[in-house]
């Protein structure tokens, strides 16, 4: 179940370096991460989410804390897109672990590992993906 | 059809043949009979003889506010509902200029066909010719803000969602099922997003190959992400005309995508796209407070 690939869009300047700061501190987290830097959750186009479920199994995208956007409003505009996404996607029939959401700041190595856990357990507990009809 | 019928046809082609008589437009789009007994087919009226072929009946089905982006010349165009909600988004998203065209506006003569339609109304119209609801706003100009609160609350009982409400009531492997099977008959042949007056991107993702986003297969999976995509591209500017599924020669029915869009639009934003020229559109805005229920833990920022 471990070898269940996991997509993480992270932003340049807050979630990227939140992991960097796991890294350096030490936290432990599982290996099934795949992390993509992206310059702004805002970048997080959902296009990117729907192309990585056909080569990954889960998808994480993190960004600065809202009010802390190194471009002041990418992720107020990230948030919108987002939450019809998640909605979309649940709609369609993805089980809402599939895919999350999470602000993490620099300072939040922590959380970064935190929330990394929780994702790839998630997604480890989840059936199989189809990899969108990929692998049937 | 019936008398009233009729007189609202005449109604438009006079109004028409003023339009061109007085030199307000070089061109009426409007629609006159197609080939197939009632499917109507987009027509450019451009004398007075042209406009005794013009027709407003069930078939009129498609989306007219698509041929405007085409038409260099000034001109007026006929209206249902749904086409001027479109005009509004196009004119808000500064692909049209309200000065250059002329509504001709009249209530929807194809009802029939749209269960779900809340707005068989013109919305905006210079020429009113008929409407159904007493109400009616002549130019959304007008529409004052405070009233507009208001009634986003007061129409919450009006505007329902009850197909994508059963859909969603329904277990998620049929729901997965469902749109598996919906879209693996797909042809990728894009006349959805040809006929689609929200779809006039100069060159659209599925099109781009620096870097190729889009896998050209017909496979589920590029069929999903291609779908997927454009209802998110269509997210709070589709005016759930229908002109899509119309179009559509596979017969695939995603309308619940674009529906299920605008619901959470509504639910999330308090928006309702094609309504008011001074609303900005849902994707191109933000609050502070916006609502973020797909956070890990629900949103712990508030
Ligand atoms: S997506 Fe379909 S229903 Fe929506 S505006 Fe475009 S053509 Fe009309
Ligand atoms: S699908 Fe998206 S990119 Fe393509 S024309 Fe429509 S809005 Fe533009
Ligand atoms: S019109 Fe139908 S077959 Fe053609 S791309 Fe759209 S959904 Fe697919």
């Amino acid at each position: 179940m471990d070898d269940r690939k996991i997509i993480a869009f992270l932003c340049n300047w807050c979630s990227y370096a939140g992991a960097d700061l796991a890294g350096i501190s030490r936290f432990q987290y599982p290996p099934n991460l795949r992390i993509i830097r992206v310059p702004c959750s805002g970048r997080v186009d959902p296009l990117m989410i729907f192309e990585a479920l056909k080569n990954a199994d889960g998808v994480l995208v993190a960004g600065c804390h809202p009010g802390d956007c190194h471009y002041t409003s990418g992720n107020y505009v990230a948030r919108r897109k987002f939450a019809l996404v998640k909605s979309l996607l649940k709609f369609i029939g993805l089980e809402e672990e599939r895919v999350q959401f999470d602000w993490i700041s620099a300072a939040e190595g922590k959380d970064f590992a935190v929330t990394a856990t929780k994702v790839a357990n998630d997604v480890n507990k989840l059936e199989k993906w189809d990899r969108w009809g990929w692998s049937r | 059809m019936g008398v009233e019928q009729v007189n609202v046809l005449d109604g438009i082609k006079s109004a028409a043949r003023e339009v061109l008589k007085e030199n307000k437009a070089e061109v009426i789009l409007g629609f006159t009979k197609g080939t197939l007994s009632n499917k109507c087919t987009p027509f450019f009226a451009r004398t007075s003889q042209d406009i005794n072929n013009l027709v407003w009946e069930s078939g009129c089905n498609l989306n007219l506010a698509k041929y405007l982006l085409k038409t260099k010349k000034k001109a007026a165009i006929i209206v249902k509902g749904c086409d001027s909600r479109s005009i509004i988004n196009l004119i808000k998203e500064k692909q049209i200029a309200r000065e250059e065209i002329v509504i001709i506006g009249a209530y929807c003569p194809s009802t029939e066909g749209c269960p779900h339609c809340h707005y068989p109304d013109p919305v905006i119209a210079d020429i009113l010719i008929s409407q159904k609801s007493e109400e009616i706003e002549k130019d959304s100009f007008n529409v004052n803000n405070e009233n507009s609160l208001n009634k986003e609350f007061s129409t919450d009982q009006k505007i329902d969602y009850p197909d994508i409400e059963a859909f969603s009531a329904i277990p998620r492997e049929q729901r997965k099922d469902y749109i598996y099977q919906e879209v693996s008959k797909c042809i990728r042949c894009y006349a959805c997003r040809n006929v689609c007056p929200a779809c006039y991107c100069k060159e659209c993702f599925v099109e781009e190959n620096l870097p190729g986003w889009l896998g050209k297969t017909t496979g589920i999976a590029d069929n999903m992400i291609f779908h997927l995509t454009r209802a998110i591209h269509l997210a709070g500017r589709c005016v759930d005309c229908g002109a899509c599924t119309r179009a559509c020669p596979a017969g695939v029915n995603l309308s619940i995508l674009n529906r299920k869009l605008a619901k959470d639009v509504k639910v999330y934003f308090s928006l309702e796209t094609g309504m008011d020229l001074k609303e900005e559109l849902a994707l191109n805005e933000f609050r502070q407070d916006d609502p973020q229920p797909f956070l890990i833990g629900g949103g712990k920022d508030g």
